[in-house]
């Protein structure tokens, strides 16, 4: 990636171009991945000092305007000119089920569950990568198995202690120029797992693990933020 | 945690009660975001408002694979509270010697220090700012935080234009690679 297409997206990131300079940099977003991706990682980096803000309440009056505002766009969407997205639903929300019947629905929305994860265990049991994730110094800190359907699974290896108030979080970074961490979950124990994580293209060769220890309930960014355990790139089991 | 991809599907989707629950989730720490930029809780409310609704409109557009639904929902909000700072300063629409004057009052407490020494202090963005030279840190700061411009920052430094853009994409260097 050369050097003014990581100036430009770090400087539009943080909001130092002018109105024309960054007129032209969001015109070139839609074509030119190398700076989207340079936008997208510049982002990344600098998203945790958003975190840091204090929470100031908004006014309850500016939910009422943003819905507002909303209806307003769904009724030009229903207008006769073709709309850009598609159809939204109009009707209204329906009322909550009682709770009996959300506890009933849930109980057997999560046979359902079991029942998919058994049957999808039995039928795909071969990992597409293997990554064996190495810390600084060397030592093999766990094994990662990734599946075709965007699930992987964690194996820590040999002593691990989670430091207090932390969590481990798994990340991938695709084997694409400028491609960012995305997590796909969270270990809160130090024992075998199987994470599900968000829907991305098929593991590929030199595609990055890597677990870091993040505060508890995951990185508040939605990057890694914390020390790394280890990391390593996935092969082809054979 | 909460999951902001799942809410920003449910939003392309049209699912409302995913923009709410998102509302919900980071309503209060967005507009904190915006506060800090337009230095007026109304017009952070209005950034926020705004925000949301473009949020509403452009959820399909969210890619997960380019990354975090969070980083693009701060994003949607910090471009809209940057704008409304160079409209309102540029075009005297809202009151500019409000926010001037609020801007020019505020360096008692300084947002832009406090944001990264409320970093984690396990945060590796934290271990690279603290390892720059203090003036470069200063202008990526005084730049991100409180959306400053190379003008302003040079303004409050009394330092050459010149000098304050340097040290900015020195600092914005040093940072990429210490971050990669």
């Amino acid at each position: 990636m050369t050097l003014d297409v990581l100036e430009l997206a770090d400087e539009y990131v943080v909001g130092l171009l002018d109105p024309a300079e960054e007129a032209e940099v969001e015109a070139r977003l839609a074509d030119d991945t190398e700076l989207a991706a340079a936008v997208d990682a510049a982002r990344t980096r600098f998203l945790e000092l958003d975190l840091t803000a204090a929470p100031a309440a908004p006014a309850p009056a500016i939910w009422s305007r943003i819905e507002a505002q909303i209806e307003g766009r769904i009724g030009e969407r229903a207008s006769p000119v073709a709309p850009l997205r598609p159809p939204v639903r109009t009707a209204p929300t329906p009322r909550r089920a009682p709770p009996w019947r959300r506890a009933a629905m849930a109980a057997m929305a999560a046979s359902v569950v079991l029942a998919a994860g058994l049957g999808w265990q039995l039928s795909q049991p071969r990992p597409v990568m293997i990554a064996v994730l190495i810390d600084a110094g060397g030592e093999p800190r766990a094994l990662v198995e990734a599946y075709a359907d965007d699930t992987a699974r964690v194996t820590p290896l040999g002593d691990l202690d989670i430091p207090a108030g932390r969590t481990m979080q798994l990340w991938t970074k695709l084997p694409d120029e400028g491609a960012v961490p995305i997590s796909l979950g969270l270990l809160t124990e130090v024992e075998a797992r199987r994470l599900a994580g968000p829907d991305l293209p098929a593991p590929r060769p030199g595609q990055l693990y890597e677990i870091t220890f993040e505060q508890e309930g995951g990185s508040p960014t939605g990057g890694p933020t914390g020390e790394i355990l280890g990391k390593g790139f996935a092969r082809m089991p054979r | 945690m909460t999951d902001h991809a799942a809410l920003l599907a449910g939003c392309a989707g049209g699912d409302r009660q995913a923009l709410r629950a998102l509302f919900e989730a980071e309503g209060p720490r967005m507009t904190g975001v915006a506060r800090r930029i337009l230095r007026r809780h109304d017009l952070a409310e209005e950034a926020v408002q705004d925000a949301f609704v473009a949020v509403w409109q452009k959820a399909a557009q969210y890619d997960p694979a380019r990354g975090a639904a969070l980083g693009w929902i701060y994003a949607v909000l910090r471009n809209r509270a940057l704008n409304m700072l160079r409209n309102s300063a540029r075009e005297d629409l809202t009151a500019p010697e409000d926010i001037d004057a609020a801007r020019e009052s505020a360096p008692m407490e300084d947002p832009a220090d406090e944001a990264w020494e409320r970093l984690d202090a396990s945060s590796r963005l934290r271990a690279c700012l603290e390892a720059l030279d203090p003036l470069k840190r200063r202008c990526v700061l005084m730049a991100y935080v409180l959306g400053f411009t190379h003008g302003e920052i040079a303004g409050r430094l009394a330092t050459p234009l010149g000098t304050v853009k340097a040290w900015v994409r020195r600092g914005l260097g040093s940072l990429r690679e210490c971050m990669s």
